[in-house]
């Protein structure tokens, strides 16, 4: 396979960035592609920021700077910090709702706000699409879902090489049958916001 | 559910985080043995054998420390058990003293050391490359770069092992160990039960008689290794042309890429390395015949560059040589495509293109707010730091450790004024405390005081130093991902049987200024801190209550309530007026809005903390959480 696809994802430790990288990469190997993802962990359960990635056809675990075809926020502020690793015409995929790190919720610091930070996204590539992703997955029933709701987006927008059907099934394989309802809820969900 | 590192059928594929890789591996090899200490890279090694315990034909310790973990496997060893060790590179300076010396009476029943390097220093104090540790011990050494390598490099490390009798080395860094990818398994082996130890004192106590002898064997051993390495399938050669490069490691990965992204595939030889040590000098001698340039790539440190630079010296052999000695590559931190296609370019001769641009461009935004990773809500430990500067503020020296408490060092707790590796709290403290008489306090956490704080406490009595040190019992430990150490009430396999008190070893190492609070509980805490400032020579506080996320998920309590700020609360404001905890515990649960401070009641953990230093902040009944 000659075709690259390089995907940056990031997040606040907790909200489940890495559970959507593994059943991201588990999709993409279901369907026999080269697939290899990459973490960071650490002191990310401590609030810090957690950052994965997910590279198909790659041998590479890492994306560097302007590597990124595509960006999966799930916070918008850590959608702009990672912003620098997307390429020129890349797609971003952003949750919509802040989840503002200590120093910006008790006033010490600022923070740009949602619409500057779509505005700047919108500036910068090639197609993106914000989507309020916890209550997404509140109304799927479960708000850590509210991660696969992006990832239903991400397939609709066809910046997959697979189809949401793909991801329903891995999510009916590896979870149990009613962490699977509440998740398949959120992916067709998501997969109805980009318009 | 069956596990398929355990179950899993020969031919199937599964995508495997590097350590869940390592894991089968070993199993793969028939794995008798597994001892531990947890560290961040290497975790979830342990924590996957541990939590298969309960259905694996290998027996599993969680170690007090590294040296213990490779003393205990260094015993199964001779008793004949194939055994696997596991930690994170600083450990090997713990566990050095043992494997410089196993490495003479060699592993009858074979041993791999996991060595979890961090170049970048993602989870650590340093990056040191412990791939120098294979030369100084004499232990072959091999470096995997994808999920499937781990599987089958620790299979083969395994094997090797035991069938030289000789301790080796599995190197890998952060990027492998938390890498995912398409692992395809194979039948395991099933070995014989350890024999015993066999008695053969001339081979297995090294008194100078014969530890000179041994050291002649072990060096005659790293040569039958190197006819291995030789013929090692890890060892490859592809490519053509007069421009070589030779990779090791994770670099591999990247070189791949890169060769792919410069075009070079195919127009360049390349020689892969995954066993790495002892260097197949032939291999790399018929490699380098014919090439003008020779590009080295591997992380951290010039080992493989020096070495290959001192063969091609002895071999006759004139090329020229890149590497990091003096450049173009770094001798610094992680590498990546975009670093390696660069030197691939200039080893080839290839102009660079104009710098890579990234989607945003420059970006003249003015930096971010930082995300720092924070002590948790209902953290004690928040509340210790908090009694300890209400009583010190910066008058005391604090001399801290290494676990989850080291994140007090951010304000407005500011805890942590030095802090050189596990244990080094207390002795070190003894030492600043000594040299021109400081007031020290010293933290250390319960796992860490059982790795290696109480030596330190032992020494602070005997020397008689003036320290107060604070014991932070959360009962676990914490920072790694809950893992069990001896003080413990429970695991997530149930419960522990052999409790060791932490009073008890302190009282019994001879300290008798004690007193032992929860942290939670601040005026008490407050007036233990007093009374033992007032006091001199070597004192303890055992702050002793669990990590609130370990309660929840493995002690099972449920928080009953929730805080809140009152309506009327005039001081609640962020000026610094009232009882100011917003300023003084920054909590992670406390926000600001409309210039008042007010409390997420998601976020709160139910420590109530916070109702002990403003009568503004009240309690009610929380959902279950």
């Amino acid at each position: 396979m000659s075709t690259k696809l390089r995907i940056f994802m990031t997040g606040v430790g907790g909200q489940g960035t890495l559970t959507a990288t593994t059943l991201l990469a588990r999709a993409a190997l279901s369907v026999g592609l080269p697939v290899t993802s990459g973490e960071i962990h650490g002191m990310a359960q401590r609030g810090g920021v957690v950052e994965s990635t997910l590279l198909i056809g790659c041998k590479s675990p890492k994306i560097g700077p302007g590597e990124a075809d595509i960006l999966l926020g799930f916070e918008p502020l850590e959608t702009l910090r990672a912003l620098p690793y997307l390429k020129p015409g890349g797609v971003v995929l952003s949750s919509s709702e802040t989840m503002p790190p200590p120093s910006v919720a008790t006033g010490k610091e600022s923070a740009p706000s949602v619409d500057d930070i779509r505005a700047k996204v919108a500036a910068k590539c090639g197609s993106s699409c914000f989507l309020p992703v916890r209550s997404l997955g509140v109304q799927a029933g479960a708000v850590q879902s509210g991660n696969i709701a992006l990832l239903g987006a991400l397939c609709a927008m066809g910046a997959l090489p697979f189809g949401k059907e793909v991801l329903a099934n891995t999510i009916r394989a590896t979870m149990k049958p009613k962490v699977a309802e509440i998740n398949i809820k959120a992916l067709e969900l998501g997969a109805a916001c980009p318009a | 559910m069956a596990s398929p590192l355990l179950n899993g059928a020969p031919g199937e594929t599964h995508l495997l985080l590097g350590n869940e890789a390592i894991v089968r591996g070993a199993v793969e090899a028939g794995i008798q043995f597994v001892s531990c200490y947890p560290g961040t890279p290497s975790s979830e090694v342990p924590d996957t054998f541990f939590r298969l315990s309960p259905e694996g034909a290998y027996t599993f310790e969680y170690s007090v420390n590294e040296k213990v973990a490779l003393e205990v496997s260094g015993g199964a060893t001779l008793a004949g058990a194939l055994c696997l060790v596991t930690m994170k590179h600083v450990g090997v300076n713990v566990a050095a003293d043992p494997l410089l010396t196993l490495t003479y009476t060699g592993a009858p029943g074979g041993l791999v050391l996991l060595s979890a390097d961090d170049p970048g220093c993602h989870s650590s104090q340093n990056e040191q490359d412990n791939r120098i540790y294979a030369r100084l011990a004499g232990l072959p050494c091999f470096e995997p770069s994808t999920a499937q390598e781990a599987k089958d490099m620790t299979r083969a490390a395994l094997t090797i092992s035991r069938e030289l009798a000789a301790p080796a080395l599995l190197r890998t860094t952060t990027r492998v160990n938390h890498l995912r990818g398409p692992v395809t398994l194979a039948e395991p082996t099933v070995l014989p039960k350890p024999a015993g130890f066999q008695r053969d004192p001339a081979r297995f106590v090294p008194i100078p008689a014969f530890a000179r002898p041994m050291h002649q064997r072990q060096l005659e051993r790293i040569e039958k290794l190197r006819a291995l390495a030789e013929a090692s399938p890890f060892n490859a050669v592809s490519g053509a042309g007069a421009v070589g490069v030779v990779a090791s490691g994770i670099s591999r990965a990247y070189l791949a890429d890169a060769l792919d992204e410069t075009g070079l595939a195919g127009k360049v030889k390349v020689l892969d390395l995954g066993f790495t040590y002892p260097l197949p000098e032939k291999l790399i001698g018929d490699f380098m015949a014919g090439l003008s340039t020779l590009l080295v790539v591997e992380e951290l440190e010039p080992v493989l560059e020096t070495e290959i630079r001192a063969l091609a010296q002895r071999l006759g052999i004139s090329l020229n040589i890149l590497g990091k000695t003096p450049g173009p590559l770094p001798r610094i931190g992680e590498y990546d495509v975009a670093m390696v296609s660069a030197a691939l370019r200039q080893a080839a001769g290839l102009p660079q293109p104009e710098t890579a641009a990234c989607a945003c461009g420059a970006d003249p935004d003015v930096p971010l707010a930082n995300r720092p990773p924070n002590l948790c809500a209902g953290c004690p430990h928040r509340a210790t730091y908090a009694a300890v500067r209400k009583v010190y503020g910066d008058t005391a020296v604090y001399s801290s450790d290494i676990g989850c408490y080291t994140l007090g060092i951010l304000p407005p707790l500011k805890a942590a004024d030095f802090l050189v590796c596990m244990g080094s709290s207390i002795s070190a403290g003894s030492g600043a405390a000594k040299a021109a008489g400081q007031t020290v306090v010293g933290f250390i956490g319960d796992s860490t005081f059982f790795h290696s704080g109480i030596t330190g406490l032992i020494n602070a009595v005997f020397n008689q130093h003036n320290i107060l040190v604070v014991i932070l019992d959360n009962r676990t430990t914490a920072m790694t991902g809950h893992q069990p150490n001896p003080g413990v009430d429970k695991t997530n396999l149930g419960d522990n049987p052999v409790r060791v008190d932490i009073e008890s070893v302190v009282r019994g190492v001879g300290v008798t200024q004690l007193r032992k609070v929860n942290p939670l509980n601040q005026k008490a805490t407050l007036m233990a801190i007093e009374e033992l400032k007032a006091l001199s020579g070597v004192r303890v506080l055992i702050a002793e209550e669990p990590c609130p996320l370990f309660a929840r998920r493995t002690l099972g309590v449920k928080r009953s309530q929730v805080a809140y700020v009152t309506g009327d609360c005039a001081s609640a404001k962020a000026d610094g007026s009232c009882g100011d905890c917003l300023n003084t515990l920054a909590c992670p649960a406390f926000y600001v809005q409309d210039g008042s401070m007010a409390i997420d009641p998601l976020l709160c953990s139910g420590c109530m903390l916070c109702l002990q230093f403003c009568k503004n902040i009240k309690a009610r009944k929380g959902d279950a959480k």
